[in-house]
C-alpha cells in the first residue's frame, strides 16, 4: 500500500514565494489530518504572545484525508489560526466545495504567512500558484467577489474569501465560500490583516488515495449505510431549521441577552414557518443531505431577502437575541452577514448585548446614530449589521465583540457581556443544559456549541450514559463529547454525519486513504484526547488558565426565566467544583495545565518544556 | 414484564412531565404504542399517520441504537428504552 500523508502548500504572502511540503508519517499517524494537522503545525510555527492580526500569525486552510472522494459528508474544510477574538487556538469549519477543490490540486493544507504588500488574492491550480492583484474586488461583498473570480478563472473555480468585515478587521469576521461560512473566532480578520481577499482554486476532480480499490469499496458501504439511515433522512428534510422548536419547548432558547429561555410566542419561528419560504436545498461536496435550506422572503419589508439559511444558530441570533419572532428579518440578517462576511452567532449575540445596554441607558441615540434598540424590533438589528460590517458609527465599537466592548464602555457592563474567553455564547442556554454550558467553558476556542455538543442534555442521547440536564457534575460527558468531536474533525467529517451510522468505517477509510494502519477506534479516541491536550498546551502558552474557564457572571449568578418551560430559577453555580473534577479527569493541574505525565502519555513530549517554563 | 422508557426533555411536558415511564410490551413497538395509549399527545411526535416511527427519532435499548429494525426489536423485563432526537442543532 502506498503512503499518502498529505501535501502542504506554504505561501509567503510578503514576497509571493510558494513551496510544497509533505506531512511526515509520524504526524499523519498521530494527528490524522484536518484539525489534527492544524493544531500540530500551529503549535510549532506560531510563537506565543504575537499579535493575531500581525504578520507573524499564520492562517491555515485544511481539508481532511477523505476530501474530494465519493464518501459522503467528509469534504468539509476549516481555517485554523491564533484568534483575534479570543487570543486562543481557533478552528472554524466550513462546507460547500472548497475542501474538495483543494484536494483536487493535491493539497490538504495551505499555510499562509506574512502579509501581502497590497490587496491580493491567491489563485491555485494543479499546475501552480500565483499571488494576484485584488484591487478590483477589495471592498466588494463575498457574493460579488466569488462571481468575479469565476469570470476571471472559469466555472471550475471555487473560492474562500472575505467581505468588507474581514478587510476592516472586525474581530468576528468570517471566511465565506459559496454561501457557507467559516464563522467563528475571527479567522476572516486574520485573512484581512494579511491583505488577502480570497483563495481561488481552479481544478477538476482528481483523487489522491493510498489504496483506491479498498477505499472505493468502503465508500460504497458508507454511502449505502448513510442513505438508509433515519437520522440522515430527517436532516435531509429539515437541516437544522426545527431545532428552535425543541429549544424553546424546553426553555433553553436564549432570549434578551440570555435572560430568558423561551420566546413569549415562539410559534412564528417554528421550522414549519421557515418551510413556507423555502425555495431550494443546497449542500456540501459529495453529501446527499443537501441540508442547506434556501429561503426567499416573498413580501413585506424584507421582500427579496434570499439566503442559504438561516440555520439554527442564525435563526436564534436574529430572533431570540433581540426577542423578535420576525423570521423574515432573520433571513435578511443572515443574507447580510454572509455578504459582509460576519459570524452570525457573535453578530447576533453582540447586538443583543447592545440592545440591553440601550435598555439600561448605557447607550443612547447619540451613540447609535438615532437607532432605537428596543427589544422586539428587528429593524435596528438589520441596520446594525451593516454598520458592523463596514465599521461605521457604533458598528466600529460593536465590531470589537462583547468582551472588548464591555471593557471599552466600562461602567459595570461586563456583567451583561455573554462570552467565554471572548467568544460569544451560542444558541443553547447553559442554565438549562449544563453539560453544554461546561463545554462552552472548557472548549479550546471559547464558547463553541459544536466543540463538544451535549446531545445527552438537549436531545436525550443516552451514550456513554444519559444525563440530567440540570446536573453540573457530568465532567466525563463533557470530555467524551469534546474528544469524540476532536477526532471527527481530523477527517473534517460533518458533525451531523456522526449520527448517521457510518463512524465504524471512519478509521478504515482513513487507512485506505493514507496507507497507514493506525486508526482503530481506541487509537482514534487517543487522537481526540491528544488534539485537545495540544490545543490546551497552546492556550496555556498564550497565558490562559483556570480563570478563563468560567461561564459569564449572568449565567452563574442570575436565575434563568423560562416562561412556560421547566428550569425556572436555574443558575450554574458549581463552576469551581466542575473544573476540579474536569481537570482531574483530564490529567491537568488545578490551574488547568496539562501535566507532564499526561502530555507524555499522549506523545506530546515536545510541549513539556513549555509547560514547565510557564511555571504552572 | 416492565420496561422503562426514557422520554427526551422536549417531550416530557406531553408525558405528564415525567422523564421515565414504565410500560409493558414484548417489542419496542408494543412498548411505544402502550406509551402513546397512556399519553396520546405523544402519538404525533413519535409516529407517522401510518404507524411508522418518525424520521429523526432514535431509539436505544440498553444504550444501543437499534436502527433499522426498531419497532420489531424484542425487549425483556428490566430493559431500558431511550427515545432521543438526532442531533439537530448547528
Amino acid at each position: 500500500m502506498a503512503l499518502n500523508t498529505g501535501r502542504i502548500l506554504r505561501v509567503d504572502l510578503s514576497n509571493g514565494k510558494v513551496r510544497t511540503e509533505t506531512v511526515p508519517e509520524k504526524i499523519a499517524t498521530d494527528f490524522v489530518g484536518g484539525r489534527g494537522y492544524g493544531v500540530r503545525y500551529l503549535y510549532d510555527e506560531v510563537k506565543p504572545g504575537i499579535d493575531p492580526l500581525g504578520e507573524e500569525n499564520k492562517l491555515l486552510m485544511l481539508n481532511g484525508p477523505l476530501a474530494g472522494t465519493t464518501a459522503q459528508a467528509v469534504s468539509r474544510w476549516m481555517t485554523c489560526t491564533l484568534s483575534p477574538l479570543t487570543g486562543t487556538f481557533t478552528r472554524s469549519v466550513c462546507g460547500a466545495d472548497f475542501g474538495a477543490w483543494l484536494k483536487f490540486c493535491g493539497y490538504e493544507m495551505i499555510i499562509l504567512e506574512g502579509k501581502a504588500e497590497k490587496p491580493s488574492y491567491l489563485h491555485l491550480t494543479p499546475e501552480g500558484c500565483k499571488l494576484l492583484d485584488a484591487s478590483e474586488i477589495w471592498g466588494e461583498d463575498t457574493k460579488i467577489t466569488q462571481e468575479w473570480l469565476v469570470r476571471q478563472h472559469g466555472k471550475n473555480t471555487r473560492a474562500a474569501c472575505i467581505g468588507p468585515a474581514g478587510e476592516k478587521l472586525v474581530k468576528y469576521a468570517a471566511v465565506v465560500s459559496d454561501r457557507r461560512t467559516a464563522g467563528r473566532g475571527g479567522t476572516g480578520a486574520v485573512m484581512g490583516s494579511k491583505n488577502l481577499k480570497a483563495v481561488a482554486i481552479t481544478a477538476s476532480r482528481k483523487l489522491f488515495l493510498a489504496d483506491p480499490a479498498t477505499y472505493e469499496e468502503l465508500a460504497k458501504e458508507q454511502v449505502k449505510t448513510i442513505l438508509a439511515n433515519s437520522a440522515f433522512q430527517s436532516h435531509k428534510e429539515w437541516g437544522t431549521t426545527t431545532t428552535q422548536d425543541i429549544t424553546n419547548a424546553i426553555g433553553i432558547y436564549p432570549v434578551r441577552n440570555f435572560r430568558y429561555g423561551q420566546l413569549v410566542d415562539y410559534k412564528p419561528v417554528l421550522g414549519a414557518e421557515y418551510r413556507k419560504m423555502r425555495v431550494g436545498d443546497i449542500g456540501c461536496y459529495s453529501c446527499a443531505a443537501r441540508c442547506g435550506k434556501v429561503h426567499t422572503v416573498p413580501s413585506g419589508v424584507y421582500a427579496g431577502a434570499h439566503s442559504e439559511g438561516p440555520e439554527y444558530e442564525s435563526i436564534w441570533a436574529f430572533t431570540g437575541s433581540i426577542e423578535s419572532n420576525n423570521i423574515q428579518a432573520s433571513i435578511a440578517a443572515d443574507q447580510l452577514c454572509d455578504d459582509l462576511g460576519l459570524d452570525t452567532i457573535s453578530t447576533g449575540n453582540t447586538i443583543g448585548f447592545a440592545y440591553e445596554l440601550y435598555e439600561k441607558g448605557l447607550l443612547g441615540k447619540s451613540d447609535t446614530g438615532g437607532l432605537e434598540l428596543i427589544y422586539g424590533n428587528p429593524a435596528p438589528m438589520v441596520a446594525l449589521i451593516r454598520k458592523i460590517g463596514y465599521r461605521e458609527g457604533i458598528g466600529d465599537l460593536l465590531a470589537l465583540g462583547t468582551k472588548r466592548l464591555a471593557e471599552k464602555i466600562g461602567r459595570g457592563t461586563d456583567i451583561y457581556a455573554i462570552h467565554v474567553k471572548g467568544m460569544e455564547l451560542p444558541a443553547y442556554e447553559p442554565r438549562g443544559a449544563k453539560s453544554q454550558g461546561y463545554n462552552y467553558a472548557t472548549a479550546s476556542v471559547g464558547a463553541s456549541h459544536c466543540y463538544g455538543y451535549a446531545a445527552q442534555d438537549i436531545f436525550g442521547a443516552p451514550f456513554p450514559h444519559p444525563t440530567d440536564r440540570f446536573d453540573e457534575g457530568n465532567a466525563d460527558i463533557v470530555i467524551f463529547n469534546q474528544d469524540q468531536t476532536a477526532w471527527h474533525e481530523c477527517g473534517v467529517a460533518c458533525a451531523f454525519s456522526g449520527g448517521w451510522g457510518w463512524m465504524p468505517l471512519f478509521g478504515k477509510l482513513v487507512t485506505a486513504a493514507r496507507g497507514i494502519n493506525a486508526y482503530s477506534d481506541a487509537e482514534l479516541d487517543t487522537v481526540g484526547a491528544r488534539l485537545f491536550n495540544l490545543e490546551r498546551a497552546f492556550n496555556v502558552r498564550e497565558g490562559l488558565g483556570r480563570k478563563d474557564d468560567f461561564l459569564p457572571p449572568r449565567i452563574r449568578t442570575e436565575p434563568l426565566h423560562t416562561r412556560q418551560a421547566k428550569g425556572e430559577g436555574q443558575t450554574v453555580s458549581h463552576n469551581d467544583e466542575f473544573l476540579d473534577k474536569y481537570y482531574a479527569l483530564r490529567g491537568w493541574t488545578k490551574q488547568g495545565t496539562p501535566t507532564a505525565k499526561k502530555l507524555k502519555e499522549l506523545g506530546l513530549d515536545f510541549t513539556v518544556k513549555n509547560m514547565a517554563a510557564r511555571g504552572k | 414484564m416492565s420496561v422503562a422508557i426514557h422520554i427526551p426533555p422536549s417531550l416530557q411536558a406531553l408525558a405528564g412531565d415525567a422523564g421515565e415511564i414504565a410500560v409493558a410490551g414484548d417489542t419496542v413497538g408494543a412498548c411505544l404504542r402502550e406509551l402513546v395509549r397512556l399519553y396520546p399527545q405523544l402519538r404525533g411526535k413519535l409516529f407517522t399517520a401510518k404507524g411508522q416511527l418518525l424520521k429523526g427519532i432514535n431509539i436505544f435499548v440498553n444504550r444501543v441504537n437499534i436502527f433499522p429494525d426498531v419497532l420489531i426489536t424484542p425487549v425483556s423485563d428490566g430493559d431500558i428504552v431511550h427515545v432521543a432526537y438526532t442531533v439537530l442543532g448547528g
